[in-house]
Formats: C-alpha cells, structure tokens, sequence
C-alpha cells in the first residue's frame, strides 16, 4: 500500500492534472488508487467491476480536475467522490437483487469501516462525525452502510428487518439533521 | 436554498446514493437542466466527502495505471478546448438518456409514417424532454438527407426561435440545421454537407435562441429538446 501522502502535495498534483501533466497523473494514480480502491471494492465486491469504476474514476479525474476546488475539501475526498458516483451508478444499474443477500463470508475481505474510531481526521471529518455522533443508532447506521457499502433502501430494509418508507424517512430525516448540525 | 424540501431530500440520497435506479436517473437528467439542482446535490456531496477519508484502502489486484493512460484524451488542454468538450459532455449525458425514450415512443408515431415511406433509409427521431412531452418529429432520409420537421406539442415561444442542432464526436461543435417553427412543417437541406453514417448516428438537439436563431453559430444554452434517429420500417 503507498500512503496517500500529504494533503498539500495532493493539491500540487491536482494542480498539474488539471493542467493534463501525465507525469503527474501518474503520481496522483499511484498515491491514491488503494484509497479509491477501497471505496469502489466495498460497494461493488465484485473484482471485475471494481476494476473497471477504478478505471472510469481515474478518467473523469484526468477530465474534471480543472474543477477541483481545495477551498470545498480535500483532494481525496473529492476523487473519492468521482469514484463513488461511478460505483453507485454501477451497484443500482446491474446488481441483482439477490447479490445484495450474499453472506457476508462470501464477499471480499473488506474491513467494515468505522469512521467514529478512524484516528487521523481533517477538520471536515471531525465535525461531520460530531454530527453523527447526534444521530440516533438507527440513522447513523444506514447512513453509514449506505456511503460505505453502497447498500440500497431495500437492501437496508432487509438489514434492519423494517418497511422500505420507513428506511427512507431514517435516511431523509438523518441527513436533514447532519445538514442542521453541520450548518449550526 | 432554491429547491423545494423534496428535490432537496432527492439531492441528499442522490449523493449518498440510496436513490434506486430511476430516481437516480430521473435526476441525472434534471440535474443538467436545473442548475440549482445540480448546486444542491453537488453541496451534498461535500457534505458527505469527508467519510471517505476514513475508508480503509484496498490494493486494487491489478496496476490499471497504464490501461487508464490508454483511455485519457492528452494533448492540447487550452481553456477553451476544455470548455467545449465540457458543454459537449453536458449534451451528449443529455441526449443518452432521452435517446432511449425517444426510440420507444418513435415507435408509436413511426406506423402512419411507415406506409408512406417504408424504405429503410428513412429515419424518425422524436424530440422531446422526456416521455411526456414530445416537441417535434424529425424525419430524416439518410440517402437524400432530407430534414422534415413536424410540431407535435413544442410550446410557444413568444420572441424566441427554436434551433436544431446536429451534434456528433465526428463534427466537434454542435452544428446548426436552421431554425424550426410550432405551427407548421419546416424543410431543410442543411443535412446536405454530412456523411451519411454521422447522419444516421448524430444526436438531434432543439435549443431557444434570439429571433433569428443563435447569433454566433453555438448553441446559446443547453439543450431543451433532444433524440436520436431510430429508422423506420421493419
């Protein structure tokens, strides 16, 4: 695994990406792919397709870079971003449902996230996980599985053995609350 | 805030992904024609970012560096290269998704057309916003390259022009096929400098313009109609 390196040295590469500096796009590619990785795999478990939202996420970086603003977060979360999009468009284009049901023995060894115990956090993280922390258990927690897991209402309906409407009133009135927290 | 409470809470899932797949792509749609939609699901994105930064990486089980250098358009990257390729980007996620309604529904209109003209170099494409709401049909025959256009429920646009475009990889820029009327049958043989596989391929876009169409030769705005061409006859 490469570390992602420094926050500041990610802002330079971004810099020189947006200005289509391969030398550059390579270097980002290398410090960050495990990063973004992680994110597609945990959603997507399947290899083949993870593979390829890694390789669609990288293009759209090399493409959008010119619109990335440090001033709105950090270079990571923004491609993280990018990356996540391509694989939640991926998870609700193709996933039979009855993937979603896979024992969890079956899927790739994923460590389960756990962000309220994650040590290094940028200001940004630390007060989104503020907020969280207010949620109740419920709300956090399918707001948590479906950032990280890519998880479905109906896939979470089935997790937390409740109606669908009741699933998407927990995540509405959960991010409504984050907003109110994040805003105050 | 400009959105109402539901596009908001739309906005929110759509960023944290939980909306299912129509949803998801109803707003996609949306998202390119109302920018304040696009704001808001873009500042729920942000909000959201941040838990990245505490997913643990994964090794991915191949370097794809060399295969994504291979997918990356290098070269000139002047601003206005990018700008452009930007707008045609916007087009085209456009024109996708209303290509498929546009070819169920083109079916419908595509019986009475057929007895007519039943040869298989005649061409519909329904321009429209979505399924509810063709604008026009345009006819195309790829081998004369004829352009009919016929008015089906295009609202009025009181001093306004609309405009159709020609839009293909192949063409860079959108090109102008000439103004379009609401109440009665506009001709064209602005088709006549085009290939016909760029004919039969192209995506067809309606734009409101000034009076007179669009001053500069670009589309003044994004698109407002968009279809592909789907043939007529078995």
């Amino acid at each position: 695994m490469q570390a992602a390196g420094t926050e500041g040295d990610l802002v330079d590469l971004m810099r020189r990406v947006a200005a289509h500096d391969t030398k550059a796009f390579a270097e980002l590619y290398r410090r960050t792919q495990s990063k973004l990785y992680g994110v597609v795999a945990r959603i997507l478990r399947r290899g083949d397709q993870s593979g390829e939202a890694l390789q669609e996420a990288y293009v759209r970086i090399w493409e959008k870079a010119a619109e990335f603003d440090p001033a709105k977060g950090s270079p990571l979360a923004w491609m993280a971003t990018i990356a996540r999009n391509r694989a939640i468009d991926e998870v609700r284009r193709s996933r039979p449902v009855s993937l979603e049901e896979l024992p969890e023995a079956l899927e790739p060894a994923a460590e389960e996230v756990d962000p309220l115990g994650a040590r290094d956090r940028s200001e940004r993280l630390a007060a989104l996980l503020d907020c969280l922390r207010g949620l109740g258990d419920d709300r956090r927690e399918v707001v948590l599985l479906a950032y990280y897991r890519g998880l479905s209402r109906e896939a979470l309906a089935r997790r937390f053995d409740k109606p669908v409407p009741t699933i998407k009133t927990w995540l509405r009135r959960g991010l409504m609350q984050l907003r109110d927290c994040l805003d105050s | 805030m400009t959105v109402s409470p539901e596009d908001d809470a739309a906005a929110a899932e759509f960023a944290l992904g939980t909306l299912d797949s129509s949803e998801r792509a109803a707003l996609a749609a949306r998202r390119l024609r109302e920018p304040e939609l696009d704001q808001a699901i873009r500042g729920w994105e942000e909000r959201l970012a941040p838990l990245a930064e505490a997913t643990p990486p994964i090794d991915p089980p191949q370097d794809y560096l060399a295969a994504i250098e291979a997918r990356l358009k290098t070269g000139d990257a002047s601003a206005a290269v990018v700008m452009l390729e930007r707008r045609l980007a916007r087009w085209r996620a456009a024109a996708i998704g209303a290509a498929s309604l546009a070819a169920m529904l083109a079916v419908g209109f595509v019986i009475s057309e057929t007895r007519r003209a039943a040869a298989p170099t005649e061409f519909v494409a329904v321009l429209q916003k979505n399924a509810e709401t063709p604008a026009f049909v345009a006819s195309i025959n790829v081998e004369t390259r004829e352009l009919t256009v016929r008015p089906l429920a295009a609202p009025p646009q009181p001093g306004k022009s609309y405009e159709l475009w020609i839009i293909d990889d192949k063409l860079g820029a959108p090109r102008s096929l000439g103004l379009i009327g609401t109440s009665g049958v506009t001709r064209s043989p602005r088709l006549d400098p085009y290939d016909r596989a760029v004919v039969e391929a192209a995506t067809y876009a309606v734009t409101v313009e000034p009076p007179g169409g669009s001053p500069n030769g670009a589309p003044s705005g994004p698109p407002v109609f968009v279809g592909k061409l789907v043939p007529v006859g078995p």
